[in-house]
């Protein structure tokens, strides 16, 4: 590799869909071919620059780009196996994202403005992934709360301005309290980059005390996008927004910032030996197990098909949270593992979701009896996805839960094989009586507001190529799940290197 | 020292000329506004490459004479006075077709850049009392600019100001009686505290409350700002609140004796937490958009108040630096955000924060430099309000003072929901335009500009805190 581009390398990337969205703010609403290309081309060239990356830092190369910012604090985007886990799961899916969304929005007002928005979006993602120290986090996670913020009252209507101003209470609160934490770690410890195994042991002696406050601020701030109990209030509310942009938060950006963010902090900052000395792991695990089940349980009341797979989001992104808060390394494959596996999973229940609603009009459960002859290829994605998130063989949500249970079992905590199984049962209820309803149910009533888009398929071709393209990562996920390409072995490659320091 | 001088000198004369020949006077304008800006950032180069400067005028005694002085800091606020005066008089002259202010707005925004100028080079009590007073008589007049129904708050304004001035007279006076000296450079150290000094100090420092609208004296600012016409407004908050919070600084940093310094914190410390937390709410519930902002300037000078409070108690490094960096950033987005609502006012006829419903449809520019210019005011990163906000965190933390973390915390989310309060009316669907409905650009790219400057701000944190001389 030469060297300006072990430089720049990251820097272009998130600048591959920074710039595009910065045009299409400029373009005019009628200039749908020029937006489409620009849009498809800002991805295609992520995708290229990601794979580079991706074997690059296979071999060990070190991509580093520094811009002076804070004093003692440089603005760094940086790949580590980690980010690329990170940016690798968000750019692909925003490529099934984007071509989802050019379907789905065709013909519907502002457009320039959402996929400009939306650009945006992912650009703040990106960088959060490779942001190499917490400023830089920081810079990110703020940036990717305004970003996302018009996406979520793009409608207009006064329940999406309802729920845009909560869901700004909360993230800027949150954005806040992570403020707070970064600048008094800052002060304790200064901004060094991310370093696996942390970079706060010398300050254990004589800063405990501080450093508590720190982790508590830390965490409270990010626990507020990765919908933590309790501060997971906007999510549901914010499923007013249209259906790409949910799915895009709900896999990816927003509650994968903030568990994403969780595992940087208890890895890189901390460091597993910190977190364990000063007990700051008990907490965290209590509120993952909590929120796992709470979760589930207001899933199983939501008649909404929406609303249900949102309150299914927090109980799942509790996994991660879960898995990092046992401190131990199968745990923490485990972790990593749900991390991509329920981004997959979730994104392809929702563009489900919004199949459902945009072709038939179906929002409600009960109104989905029967739609499994209507439109068997999105019914197919929708059980596929349901089925991983129960944790089912040989879907890929399988494979996570298997590890996080392996990992509890290995720190010796029994007890939290029964938090799985209950939620796995939880799961059960709640997913699989939409199931049975899609595929056995009889229609007893005719489609609320059914649209044809095209002569021989379902639903529009735009709309349907998504779902199937990540219902088929979910079972090659699955299936090859011990080969070196799947995000299992990649997630094991993670764990050895932010393990290995201290063999 | 000349560049100095000029700086002064050259909008005072053009002002003159101005009067003498009014048809010229929008090219004269222009001419000196734009020949300024080299001016100040050449200076500002001088003084980074060859360190502080000062001069005694008219070459006589240190006694007699009055002395200048310019260090990074000055150096920097004569830029920033400069640039925003050029950005204004652009805007003015692009709506110069639409809706024109008076003639006389051309000269008495060149007297208004003298005395600021004049304000941040002096070092001389009784010159900056002249500066003060010319200051605020300038800043009255523009005021009237927008006609009958701002004589009220301009007259409400005039009274104020002129006893804020006659306050500050009697403390100069007073110190004059007992030293004989004005010079503050040759005055540092020696009051002792007596109570004929903590007269002298009190009464200097409630007329500088009063003239920079310290919460609770700061019942002038809003009437005033929201009635002037909108580039005045932005001149207003943007500088003049900024000249007698400059002398404040000079006062109680380098005149006071240490004994009353407590004292002084703690009362300039709750000014700031009234400021940032009832300019804070005043802002979310006032109904008219000019209001929102004109109260959010007196929410934002809590922050400066706040850290100048500190500066005294703890004399950290990050406090110096969060004043500066706070009142530089305020100053850019400030004006951006009166420009910004002064277009969407005058374009969609808007007085009331409710009718801006949908402008993010019908003026995105303009929004946006709002919305951008907001993010500084919240302290988003990575903008100079978040550098002034990160200094000031880091200096709370380091002197541990938990209380007033939280408070930041609670000021914090009230900016964030005032500007928010305006941008999520923004997103809402716009009703539809007339045909004609055709709005301007260029003054809406002016509004932008000083908005994004405040966000380069952030990158340039390591030399502006060089010419600041603060290390964190």
């Amino acid at each position: 590799m030469q060297a300006w581009s072990l430089e720049f390398l990251p820097l272009l990337i998130v600048l591959s869909s920074l710039l595009p969205g910065l045009l299409i703010f400029t373009l005019k609403e009628q200039q749908v071919a020029l937006r489409t290309s620009l849009n498809l081309l800002g991805v295609v060239l992520k995708l290229v620059l990601v794979y580079v990356m991706w074997q690059g830092v296979k071999a060990g190369d070190n991509y580093e780009f520094r811009l002076a910012f804070l004093p003692g604090a440089d603005l760094i985007l940086h790949a580590d196996a980690l980010s690329l886990l990170f940016v690798v799961l968000s750019s692909v899916l925003w490529l099934a994202t984007t071509i989802y969304a050019i379907g789905y929005l065709e013909n519907s007002p502002l457009r320039s403005r959402f996929f400009g928005y939306f650009s945006l979006c992912v650009s703040a993602t990106v960088g959060l992934a490779l942001a190499g120290n917490l400023v830089s986090f920081l810079l990110f996670y703020e940036l990717l709360t305004l970003a996302t913020f018009p996406l979520v009252v793009h409608r207009g209507t006064p329940q999406s301005l309802a729920a845009g101003r909560r869901y700004l209470a909360y993230t800027l609160s949150g954005g806040l309290l992570l403020m707070l934490g970064v600048s008094l770690l800052h002060l304790l410890a200064g901004s060094p980059d991310f370093t696996p195994g942390g970079y706060v042991l010398p300050l254990l002696a004589t800063e405990g005390a501080l450093l508590k406050v720190a982790f508590a601020l830390l965490i409270a701030g990010l626990g507020v996008k990765a919908a933590l109990f309790p501060l997971h209030g906007w999510l549901p509310q914010a499923m007013v927004a249209p259906a790409p942009v949910s799915a895009l938060l709900h896999a990816v950006a927003v509650v994968k910032a903030g568990a994403f963010g969780i595992v940087r902090v208890v890895y890189d900052v901390f460091g597993v030996e910190v977190v364990s000395s000063l007990d700051l792991a008990w907490p965290l695990l209590f509120l993952a197990a909590f929120t796992i089940l709470f979760g589930s349980w207001c899933a199983l009341a939501q008649q909404d098909i929406k609303k249900r797979l949102a309150y299914s989001t927090i109980s799942q992104v509790s996994y991660i949270t879960l898995g990092v808060a046992l401190l131990g390394p199968l745990a923490a494959v485990g972790a990593l593992v749900h991390l991509v596996h329920q981004g997959v999973m979730k994104i392809t229940l929702f563009f489900c979701a919004g199949n459902y609603a945009e072709t038939l009009g179906i929002h409600k459960i009960r109104e989905l009896n029967g739609v499994g002859r209507r439109m068997p290829l999105t019914s197919v994605a929708f059980t596929l996805g349901a089925l991983g998130m129960i944790g089912i063989p040989p879907a890929a949500g399988f494979i996570s839960k298997w590890y996080l249970g392996l990992g509890a079992a290995e720190v010796a905590q029994p007890w939290l094989i029964l938090v799985f199984v209950l939620s796995g049962l939880l799961n059960a209820c709640y997913f699989l009586p939409v199931v049975y309803r899609i595929w056995f149910g009889v229609q007893y009533s005719a489609w609320p507001a059914p649209q044809r888009f095209s002569q021989r398929l379902e639903t529009h071709w735009m709309l349907l190529v998504p779902p199937v393209f990540t219902m088929l990562l979910i079972l090659l996920m699955g299936l090859f799940a011990s080969t070196e390409l799947s995000p299992l072995s990649w997630s094991e490659l993670i764990v050895e290197r932010e393990f290995s320091f201290d063999d | 020292m000349w560049p100095a001088v000029l700086l002064v000198t050259l909008p005072l004369a053009a002002a003159l000329l101005m009067l003498l020949w009014p048809r010229r006077a929008r090219v004269l304008h222009f001419a000196v506004a734009v020949g300024l800006l080299p001016l100040a950032v050449s200076f500002l180069l001088q003084v980074t490459v060859s360190g502080e400067q000062q001069w005694f005028l008219g070459n006589w005694g240190p006694l007699l004479a009055i002395r200048w002085q310019a260090d990074g800091l000055t150096t920097l606020l004569l830029l920033v006075s400069v640039t925003l005066h050029l950005l204004v008089s652009a805007y003015v002259g692009s709506i110069q077709r639409r809706n024109p202010l008076p003639a006389a707005f051309w000269p008495l925004s060149n007297l208004l850049l003298a005395s600021l100028q004049a304000l941040w080079l002096s070092r001389d009590l009784f010159n900056l009392y002249v500066c003060l007073e010319l200051l605020g008589m300038v800043a009255v007049a523009l005021v009237t600019l927008s006609g009958d129904k701002a004589l009220r708050p301009a007259l409400d304004y005039l009274l104020y100001s002129l006893f804020a001035s006659l306050c500050y007279l009697l403390g100069v006076a007073l110190i004059y009686a007992g030293y004989g000296v004005l010079d503050i450079p040759m005055l540092a150290g020696q009051l002792e505290a007596n109570w004929l000094n903590a007269v002298a100090l009190t009464l200097m420092t409630l007329g500088l409350m009063l003239k920079a609208a310290c919460w609770p004296l700061h019942l002038w600012l809003p009437a005033a700002h929201a009635s002037a016409p909108a580039p005045v407004s932005a001149l207003l908050s943007a500088l003049v609140v900024k000249g007698p919070l400059f002398i404040l600084y000079l006062l109680w940093t380098t005149l006071a004796p240490a004994a009353f310094l407590p004292a002084a914190a703690y009362l300039l410390a709750s000014a700031a937490l009234g400021a940032m937390l009832f300019g804070g709410i005043a802002a979310i519930r006032t109904p008219y958009s000019k209001s929102l902002v004109a109260y959010s300037t007196v929410a934002q000078l809590g922050y400066a108040t706040l850290a100048l409070a500190f500066i005294l108690r703890f004399n950290l490094p990050e406090f110096v630096a969060a004043m500066w960096l706070f009142v530089l950033s305020h100053a850019l987005a400030k004006a951006a955000c009166f420009l910004a609502i002064g277009e969407l006012q005058h374009t969609l006829g808007a007085r009331q924060v409710e009718q801006l419903k949908g402008a993010s449809q019908t003026m995105p520019l303009a929004m946006f430099a709002f919305a951008v210019a907001g993010g500084s005011l919240i302290g988003l990163p990575p903008s100079g309000g978040f550098l002034a906000k990160w200094a000031l965190l880091l200096g709370l933390w380091q002197s541990q003072q938990f209380f007033w973390l939280l408070a930041l915390v609670v000021a914090t989310l009230l900016s964030a929901a005032y500007v928010f309060r305006v941008v999520v009316l923004a997103f809402d669907r716009a009703a539809p335009t007339a045909p004609d409905f055709s709005p301007q650009r260029l003054p809406q790219y002016l509004a932008l500009l000083p908005a994004l400057l405040v966000w380069v701000m952030a990158v340039f944190s390591l030399p502006l805190l060089t010419l600041l001389k603060q290390e964190l």
